[in-house]
């Protein structure tokens, strides 16, 4: 058996702002009840804005869009609202209240779509967070329960539920400037070894050439991968396989149905063999980096959290790299966090919670040197 | 070269430390990681500013009570207390995945714990989320209080039972992958099922050893009996019994254990004759030990005990070895001719 090869950095945390690459905290600049207006310009501009290329040190991260919802209750403690922060590194917060069946994604570019139903209608609009204005996308009488911007940044793809039956509708996509819409995926059968569906989460694999449409029941879920350019949708359907982590090359990373922490994560390829890549994990990512994809995770133990990095495909040995500690959690992807900030490829973000907020801290993959970037958000 | 673990069944792919395979209806599996210790008190308190509703807060305590009353072993046991290490959280910053009514972390072990719930009103794909005690009950409503436990068996080291294709054996659990909504039977369970019983008695041991076994276990049981080799014509035979579950890895904190308070029948065959009962051992002062006093011996018999498969614990029941008591006619004073004294299993 090979040694193990171990990185152990004591992270130095280098402070953007001592470097003066960072000014002008945000923090307090809020503008409440925000309501965006027309950005005009078609989906042209939008697409424009979603293809701003992503920062690629930390000192870049300033501009950078992002954004976080939280649920609203009302005094019985039921979910009344929720509340999107949405801003630009370094600039003003805006704040807006949605009703309850709302969502966020992205951050794509300078776009973050957000989806708010009110009950007779869903609304979807890409929302410019630099410029402080939204394009609609689309207007529909169905539920539209998520969705995400292809890689292109040209076509949403959407998933959406019968609005008096909740009976799954499919994945659609349109394109970005608004119009008919065509279902690409046809709604997922029933299944009494998920029951019924809890959750949809649509995201992209590392290659952006397949979007992964991760359906889970109360623990397991089902993945089908949709390539949109054949049409060809592989599906995975194994009842001891948990909410999806990412998809890179032939290889499907899953948790395992925990519903909990720690969890193993797995590695499924095309053949349906699965493996252990990371037996005891808390919250993971799947990145894009210099040396190819790579599993990122937690191991926490007591208050200790530590990030280990991880080969998808159990190939290369894994690194582990320790944590910064003080109370901060790897951000996980929008749709488990309900919050994005895009980061530089190669750097993995720990905040407090798990989501973006003050005292947030950058990590570099490859060494484990962390960057704080306390005035990232709110 | 890496260790790669390819895997084949269910129970690896979950990262299961199980001893044997999952199938359905066998006790629950469960989570790599520590255990706490041997009832262990974990003292839970509200998440500041994340404190769960009233109703809420009184189902997750009643959770916690009914875990640490039908735990039927030495698992840890939850204590609501303002000051506790572990804490429990509603509707913000839930820490589950996209998917869960509820979730834990266990992470903390063998210190604490984390659970969290969602909010009333969430909406998943199939609807809205009403948990029973904040909505009146409804049909489709999940119980909190039956959710709770699920949570609070998970803390321990629970994972989900692993049911018949069926589900037959739903009631079994408590700790399942679907929890059940009102009125599905075992929407409102409120003990631990049976197989949830099992892997926690194997994991934290039983609370003594006269307690029961989960009737989803099926141990080995060991019986041996000693006696004299031999008594003088009228004399009395003492014999001493000791019943334990087997030794074997698989049964963890189980094995070996002695096991105390059963009924043990003691049978007597004369050469040529057929078995036939002679009475019941009585309890001795050890865990495990029983014994009897057969007086008035005439006949060199054959002796041996009986341990029947109890109806309502999951003991496999046991034999003694058979063992021969001679009656020898001798004056005062050893026999020239005894045998040696006898053990037998």
């Amino acid at each position: 058996m090979e040694k193990r090869w171990l990185l152990r950095v004591g992270p130095p945390i280098v402070a953007l702002s001592a470097l003066g690459l960072v000014a002008g905290a945000s923090a307090g600049a809020v503008e409440e009840r925000w309501e965006p207006p027309d950005c005009g310009g078609g989906g042209n501009r939008t697409a424009v804005v979603a293809l701003r290329p992503a920062p690629r040190a930390p000192n870049e991260i300033r501009g950078e869009s992002w954004f976080r919802l939280d649920p609203v209750l009302d005094a019985t403690g039921t979910l009344a609202g929720q509340r999107l922060e949405i801003g630009v590194h370094g600039r003003a917060v805006r704040r807006m209240a949605l009703p309850p069946e709302s969502f966020g994604a992205g951050p794509y570019g300078g776009i973050v779509l957000v989806g708010s139903d009110d009950g007779r209608r869903s609304v979807l609009r890409a929302m410019d967070a630099s410029a402080g204005c939204a394009a609609l996308v689309a207007r529909e009488r169905s539920v539209i329960r998520r969705a995400v911007l292809d890689p292109a940044g040209t076509t949403v793809y959407e998933f959406r539920v019968d609005r008096a039956s909740r009976a799954d509708l499919g994945v659609w996509r349109r394109p970005l400037g608004g119009g008919p819409a065509k279902r690409v995926l046809a709604p997922l059968g029933d299944d009494d070894r998920f029951g019924r569906t809890f959750s949809t989460e649509l995201s992209w694999s590392v290659e952006g050439d397949r979007l992964a449409v991760a359906q889970c029941g109360q623990t397991a879920c089902r993945v089908r991968l949709l390539e949109p350019a054949t049409g060809r949708v592989r599906m995975i359907a194994r009842p001891d396989l948990g909410e999806l982590v990412g998809v890179t090359a032939d290889r499907v990373v899953t948790y395992a149905a925990c519903r909990g922490i720690p969890c193993p994560i797995l590695s499924t390829d095309a053949d349906g063999l699965t493996e252990v890549v990371a037996p005891t994990a808390g919250i993971a990512r799947l990145m894009r980096t210099d040396d190819g994809p790579r599993l990122v995770h937690e191991v926490v133990t007591g208050e200790r959290v530590e990030l280990h990095v991880v080969d998808p495909a159990g190939d290369r040995p894994p690194v582990e790299i320790a944590g910064p500690g003080d109370g901060l959690r790897l951000a996980p992807d929008s749709a488990r966090g309900a919050a994005g900030l895009r980061v530089p490829e190669g750097w993995a973000l720990l905040a407090p919670d798990a989501r973006p907020g003050a005292s947030a801290v950058l990590v570099r993959i490859a060494d484990g040197t962390a960057v704080s970037i306390p005035e990232v958000t709110r | 070269m890496i260790r790669r673990r390819r895997v084949a069944t269910i129970a690896v792919v979950l990262g299961l430390g199980l001893a044997v395979p999952v199938a359905g209806h066998s006790p629950d599996p469960f989570f790599n990681g520590p255990l706490y210790a041997q009832n262990q008190e974990l003292r839970f308190r509200w998440k500041a500013g994340e404190a769960p509703p009233a109703a809420m807060q009184t189902a997750i305590k009643l959770g916690a009570a009914d875990a640490n009353a039908t735990r039927n072993s030495r698992a840890a046991v939850f204590i609501p207390d303002a000051n506790g290490l572990s804490w429990i959280n509603y509707g913000l910053n839930v820490a589950c995945g996209v998917n869960g009514l509820a979730c834990f972390s266990r992470a903390g072990a063998p210190k604490s714990f984390t659970m969290s719930f969602r909010e009333n009103g969430h909406r998943y794909d199939w609807g809205v989320l009403h948990w029973c005690e904040m909505s009146g009950y409804p049909n489709g409503c999940f119980e909190a209080r039956n959710s709770a436990l699920d949570e609070f068996g998970h803390v321990e080291i629970l994972h989900h039972h692993v049911n018949f294709a069926d589900e037959s054996d739903f009631l079994d659990a408590v700790v399942q992958t679907i929890q059940r909504v009102k009125p599905e039977p075992g929407y409102n369970a409120h003990a631990f099922g049976r197989c949830d019983v099992a892997t926690l008695q194997r994991k934290y041991d039983m609370p003594t050893m006269a307690w029961k076994y989960s009737t989803c276990l099926d141990l080995s049981t060991e019986l041996t009996l000693t006696a004299p080799a031999w008594v003088p014509t009228g004399g009395t035979i003492t014999f001493s019994a000791n019943l334990k579950v087997a030794d074997l890895p698989e049964y963890e904190r189980l094995g070996a254990n002695p096991v105390s308070g059963r009924a043990i029948t003691l049978q007597r065959r004369f050469a040529g004759g057929a078995w036939l009962p002679v009475g019941q051992l009585s309890p001795a002062t050890a865990d495990g030990t029983y014994a009897y006093s057969a007086t008035g011996q005439t006949a060199t018999a054959e002796w041996r005990a009986v341990f029947a498969k109890p109806a309502a614990e999951g003991l496999r029941g046991d034999t003694s070895a058979v063992l021969t008591v001679a009656v020898l006619s001798c004056g005062p004073g050893p026999c020239p001719q005894a045998p040696n004294p006898t053990t037998a299993r």
